[in-house]
């Protein structure tokens, strides 16, 4: 029993970049269920987890056509003439 | 009534949009430029082959998309996406005690990822935190979560093994995670 349970019960070390890698891909059923009971009494793991998953969010918000950053950002007025005149050119 | 083209008032409409979304994924400004114009030459061209089943917004940024992985290929051309020595190390490597338990705990952002998005100084933070990191990882960090490719089409594109893809994502995700907590959690409190 002792020996399952030690088999069963991973570090902080290993749970991280499992943690990580669940999020590309799905794990084997061993290795879920060994994070699904570490993250359950880890607190810190518990944290780490939501880090990387508000990473995500933000990443998603600032993937939209029209994303809410950095709407100060234009092109430049020279560039905008320069493209419009290789269109007229092209066109 | 179907959606029509206007080309000559492309730049003003579209110009700055279609640059900001390029920026955020191929982060060099003259670079972006020179997708921006390329895409509206490529549209100018396939003119004919507009149905005015979409806007003409949302087929500008079809074509767009495509030119942006363009330059994504054309990237792995020039230069390896494999993970090499250069890369560093795991910046995790000395976040554990000896037994495994962490050392330098994380921190309770206490925030739900969804909310969190609705927060436009957190999105520019991680904005920032993006161009703090190396290209290579930028750019792998920019295919697999900002343009959402699965993994293995990432790997097929850019010539990686998939378990140098989870160790080049697990420590962007790491940087991130840390340039975040200092820029936005640590001055909060």
């Amino acid at each position: 029993m002792g020996q399952m349970l030690q088999w069963f019960q991973m570090t902080c070390r290993d749970t991280t970049p499992l943690i990580s890698e669940m999020m590309d891909h799905s794990l084997p059923l061993g290795k879920r269920l060994r994070l699904k009971f570490h993250i359950a009494i880890c607190d810190v793991c518990c944290f780490y987890k939501n880090q990387l998953e508000t990473i995500r969010a933000l990443a998603r918000k600032l993937s939209g056509e029209e994303a809410p950053t950095q709407q100060q950002v234009v092109l430049s007025e020279q560039s905008k003439t320069k493209i419009k005149n290789s269109l007229k050119q092209s066109g | 009534m179907p959606e029509t083209l206007n080309s000559d008032l492309w730049v003003d409409r579209y110009g700055d949009m279609l640059y900001r979304y390029t920026l955020v994924r191929v982060k060099n400004p003259d670079a972006s430029e020179e997708i921006v114009q390329v895409t509206l030459l490529a549209a100018l061209q396939a003119k004919s082959s507009f149905q005015g089943r979409s806007t003409e917004k949302s087929w500008l940024f079809g074509i767009l998309k495509h030119k942006i992985l363009d330059h994504f290929r054309e990237l792995k051309t020039q230069r390896t996406f494999e993970l090499t020595p250069e890369d560093g190390s795991d910046p995790l490597e000395n976040a554990y005690h000896a037994d495994g338990h962490w050392l330098n705990a994380p921190k309770n952002w206490d925030t739900d990822p969804h909310k969190a998005a609705e927060n436009h100084q957190l999105v520019e933070a991680l904005s920032q935190c993006m161009d703090r990191l190396s290209d290579k990882f930028r750019n792998i960090f920019v295919l697999k979560e900002i343009e959402g490719l699965a993994s293995e089409e990432i790997c097929k594109e850019m010539g990686i093994k998939p378990t140098n893809l989870w160790v080049i994502l697990h420590r962007a995700r790491n940087q991130l995670r840390k340039c975040l907590e200092t820029s936005h959690w640590d001055t909060k409190q």
